[in-house]
């Protein structure tokens, strides 16, 4: 009878327990961003700070560039995102609904370049960058973000597109309507959720990117998050570890949105990404 | 008219051949079933017919003009899908009125032809509902509306059945046959489930392996089955084959010599080998006299008859339907006599073809139908 | 010879077909376009580089040959990286594997507020790896990091330990926090395929005198097995290939010693620059991934 009581408690605090040393890491970052400058240094470390300030965040939105990088990084996932997944959907349409020559190699292709290392193509397409004279400004990052968003996107909208039946364009048809009038009508409807989640997807991967950002881009008025706030590391005399965690919370706050209120795309997205087994 | 036709049409996906010279002429407001095994080519006849598939070759019509390049939209067709195929973020109004939407109609039009089909089909509570809202029969009976509310000129019907439970596809089966009769329209219907055929259909067309293996009234299916394929698909349990050979006028197995009429059979029946075809219910069951041994195996009373399996000596079996109540112990002797009016038979291979020499009503009646 | 005046043969596809496979063609066509320039172009475009020597702030550069490759087999730069890449890859995927597994099963259990555990532990994932690298920079800091005072208060250590400035630790630091970073990858997969379980496989484990340790090897890893090879070598690809995480960490440091191919191919280009050389290596490290890559898209292709 005792154990019956007791193994749902030790299931509970075990698991509880490894979650909240999980998530540490986060916590800390949050509890960092909010200690004074003068609590950050102090042996040992207060696990709970003893006065909340906001200071830094304030001094990151007023004293630095961030509200740049900010901006130069909404742009470049909002429309790494839009271009990938316009391509996407029509691709991924014709892939899965259409018969031609070429289709399964095409589609495998797809699959090749989406688990392609960046550092293959970085060489190339910095060179391409320079020559086409568009290196260092932010569309010649969307035009790397596209390099591996493409090739998700379409393999997620694949995969999408396959789970809704044939039988509704079938029946769109005979009702009448034309091919692109059934992609229009049932198709994209069907499809919506699986959009929302690729775009939640691309965003996120355009939105944490570094590598390419690293290499196309050096000055601090097109920088995106990633290199601009470790370029703020790296620059200051001493490492301020207060600001940057408050960038870090910062630069996180699309990612919480997302998980509050639309968590369930991407678990979706995980399905459809490859994981079926 | 609507009348339908087939004339040579073939179609491959790459090496597999799914039919192979497809010839059919469907009347105007007939109702045929495409009946088979799966894989048997019947739905890939009617999805050609749809315009969702594409012949190899041969030329498919309705009323008299080829409709091999027009597009499904164009064909005047309505189709029932299997899975209903309802849009799922349309409400059950919104499905129904698509195709008259798609077809230009303005909207009051719309709206009364929708409420026509809806007091038709018994579906006007559930106009604002969605799709997932719905029982599987009333899904069932949006996508009939569907279908009828542009009054096309051929309905498809892809097993529309097969998805519900048995007491509402026998009442389903009832509305449809009505519906038919009140339509009059042409309906092609295709099903695995030869009840419906039978039941349904003026004509069935029972395919095979990409073949058509006959084309005749669900009695001439029956009782005048084609080849062996025909005879052992229809009917439950179907035809018993029993393998012998022909002497003279007897049609000699395990040493029982079964007496036929030679003139009851084409020329090509010669003495040799053959296939005897005798239905269940021709199977006389004996405790003694003259006939062929065989021993019970097991009765199956289902309360209006009873199934009996039987096991010759040399191990093969067959079915009698005799009548219920009937009392039949498992290995229990017993001496089978088959009655002449019941006895087929048949050309000794795979598919032998049927030898009997029948006058010809099937065409007779189906003409006039 | 007598010809009868029939209908031509209808021969090859309809025109309605072929309309179709025209539009198919056209919505594709824009992907193909992009594909091209942005994917394919530059993958033949590394090989063809690596036949040069170039340097990098000029651009200009001479065609040498199998140079490049020579130097990268006999070099030892790039079989040094290739083994450092692997004890990465095999450290940091067997973690994720072995916290992943372990955790999907904890948390498929019936706890409290369980759909607040799932986003905790999911959360990492999907976090930026600048975020998580400044994190971890700052917990492992050897003066004020919360990592080594932690240690020290539960008295697991008694110095402070430096933790990305020496080995092994670097190594093992990278290791831990790649697995920290990717391992709720393996737990969303492992959890979805974990709700298809049919209970009455376990019931019938129970029924058949299955303890919970022996239903765990007879019902659940059976049913796991599929789904975990393609998590297997979906990660090995994207662990072997990692750049961010271990760039922002160590830079590849101390000295050498966590430098991979993806690090070894951007130093080559962008600090050594010898671009020629960099592109003979990125390609001499597609290669080794090719096999996984393979075995994958073969997998796939068999589902589907």
């Amino acid at each position: 009878m005792k154990s019956k009581m007791l193994r749902p408690l030790i299931l509970n605090l075990v698991t509880w327990s490894l979650v909240l040393l999980i998530s540490f890491p986060l916590l800390w970052m949050i509890v960092t961003s909010l200690k004074p400058q003068t609590e950050l240094f102090r042996i040992p470390p207060t696990w709970v700070p003893e006065t909340v300030t906001f200071e830094h965040y304030w001094r990151l939105l007023t004293e630095t560039p961030f509200l740049t990088f900010f901006r130069n990084s909404v742009v470049l996932a909002t429309s790494t995102t839009i271009f990938v997944v316009g391509l996407g959907t029509l691709g991924a349409y014709s892939l899965v609904r259409f018969r031609f020559r070429g289709r399964e190699t095409l589609a495998m292709l797809v699959l090749f370049t989406y688990l392609l290392p960046s550092v293959v193509l970085i060489i190339p397409l910095y060179l391409m960058m320079v020559n086409l004279g568009i290196s260092n400004t932010l569309f010649s990052l969307i035009l790397a973000h596209t390099t591996f968003a493409l090739p998700y996107a379409l393999w997620l909208l694949r995969s999408f597109m396959e789970g809704i039946p044939d039988d509704l364009e079938n029946a769109a048809l005979v009702d009448g309507a034309s091919r692109l009038g059934a992609f229009k009508d049932v198709i994209f409807p069907q499809l919506l959720p699986g959009i929302i989640s690729t775009a939640l997807f691309t965003f996120i991967l355009s939105w944490n990117e570094y590598l390419y950002a690293l290499v196309l881009v050096n000055s601090e008025s097109v920088a995106p998050l990633t290199t601009g706030v470790m370029t703020m590391l790296i620059s200051a005399f001493n490492i301020e570890w207060s600001l940057l965690m408050a960038a870090s919370v910062m630069m996180s706050v699309p990612l919480i949105v997302v998980f509050a209120f639309l968590q369930s795309y991407l678990t979706s997205g995980f399905g459809a990404g490859g994981v079926k087994g | 008219m609507a009348n339908v036709s087939f004339t040579n049409v073939r179609k491959s996906f790459g090496d597999f051949t799914a039919l192979e010279s497809l010839d059919l002429e469907i009347h105007d407001g007939e109702f045929v079933a495409l009946l088979g095994p799966s894989g048997c080519g019947k739905s890939t006849t009617l999805r050609m017919l749809a315009g969702l598939e594409f012949p190899t070759s041969g030329d498919i019509s309705i009323g008299g003009r080829v409709v091999n390049d027009l597009a499904p939209g164009k064909r005047d067709i309505a189709m029932v899908f299997q899975s209903y195929a309802l849009y799922p973020h349309m409400t059950v109004g919104e499905n129904i009125a698509y195709p008259l939407k798609k077809r230009g109609l303005k909207k009051p039009e719309r709206d009364e032809a929708v409420r026509r089909a809806a007091e038709l089909l018994q579906l006007e509570p559930l106009l604002n509902r969605k799709p997932k809202q719905l029982s599987g029969g009333q899904q069932q009976r949006v996508a009939l509306g569907r279908a009828l509310v542009r009054e096309p000129r051929v309905f498809l019907l892809d097993e529309p059945l097969s998805n519900l439970d048995a007491k509402l596809r026998s009442y389903m089966r009832a509305e449809l046959i009505e519906l038919h009769r009140r339509l009059g329209k042409t309906m092609v219907y295709v099903t695995h489930d030869q009840l419906e055929a039978m039941t349904m259909a003026d004509r069935i067309v029972v395919m095979h392996g990409g073949r058509v293996q006959q084309f005749d009234t669900p009695d001439a299916v029956y009782n005048r089955p084609a080849n062996r394929f025909v005879a052992g698909f229809i009917g439950t349990p179907p035809m018993n084959q029993i393998e012998g050979t022909v002497q003279g006028a007897t049609f000699v197995v395990n040493s029982h010599r079964q007496p036929i009429k030679r003139e009851a059979f084409a020329a090509s029946l010669v003495d040799g080998p053959a296939v005897m075809g005798v239905r269940p219910e021709f199977v006389g069951i004996h405790d003694s006299g003259d006939g062929l041994p065989a021993t019970v195996r097991l009765a199956e009373n289902t309360g209006h008859e009873t199934i009996v399996t039987l096991e010759l000596p040399d191990g093969a079996r067959i079915m009698s339907r005799v009548e219920a109540g009937r009392k039949l112990s498992v290995g229990q002797p017993v001496i089978l006599r088959f009655d002449p009016a019941g006895i087929h038979l048949f050309e000794a291979t795979e598919n032998g073809a049927r030898l009997n020499l029948d006058i010809p009503v099937a065409a007779t009646l189906s003409q006039s139908a | 010879m007598t010809t009868i005046a029939t209908d031509p043969p209808r021969n090859g596809p309809s025109p309605l077909e072929r309309s179709y496979s025209r539009l198919g063609m056209l919505l594709i066509a824009p992907t193909i376009v992009v594909f091209s320039a942005v994917i394919v172009y530059p993958l033949l475009a590394a090989i063809y580089l690596s036949v040069f020597s170039i340097y990098t702030p000029t651009l200009e550069g001479e065609f040498v040959g199998a140079d490049n490759y020579i130097e990268m087999l006999t070099g030892g730069v790039f079989w040094s990286s290739l083994l450092t890449t692997l004890i990465w890859t095999v450290g940091t995927l067997s973690l994720q594997i072995v916290f992943g597994v372990g955790l999907a099963l904890l948390l498929h259990q019936n706890i409290w507020f369980r759909s607040l555990a799932r986003s905790l532990v999911l959360f990492p994932y999907f976090l930026s790896t600048v975020v998580a690298v400044l994190v971890w920079r700052w917990l492992f800091n050897d003066l004020y990091g919360a990592l080594n005072h932690g240690l020290m208060q539960v008295g697991i250590i008694d110095m402070p330990l430096d933790w990305l400035g020496s080995m092994p630790n670097a190594m093992i630091g990278v290791i831990l926090v790649g697995a920290w970073k990717y391992f709720p990858f393996v737990v969303i997969a492992v959890l979805a395929r974990l709700q298809t379980i049919p209970e009455n496989l376990y019931e019938a484990a129970r029924i058949d005198g299955a303890g919970p340790i022996a239903r765990f090897w007879d019902v659940t890893l059976p049913q796991l097995r599929s789904v975990l090879t393609v998590i297997i070598l979906l990660r090995a690809i994207w662990d072997f290939k990692e750049f961010d995480l271990l760039y922002l960490l160590t830079g590849g440091g101390p000295v050498t010693s966590t430098q991979t191919l993806s690090l070894l191919v951007y130093q080559e280009a962008f600090s050594l620059n010898r671009m020629g050389q960099a592109a003979a290596y990125s390609v001499g490290m597609m290669l080794v991934m090719l096999v996984f890559m393979i075995l994958y898209i073969r997998r796939t292709k068999e589902e589907s």
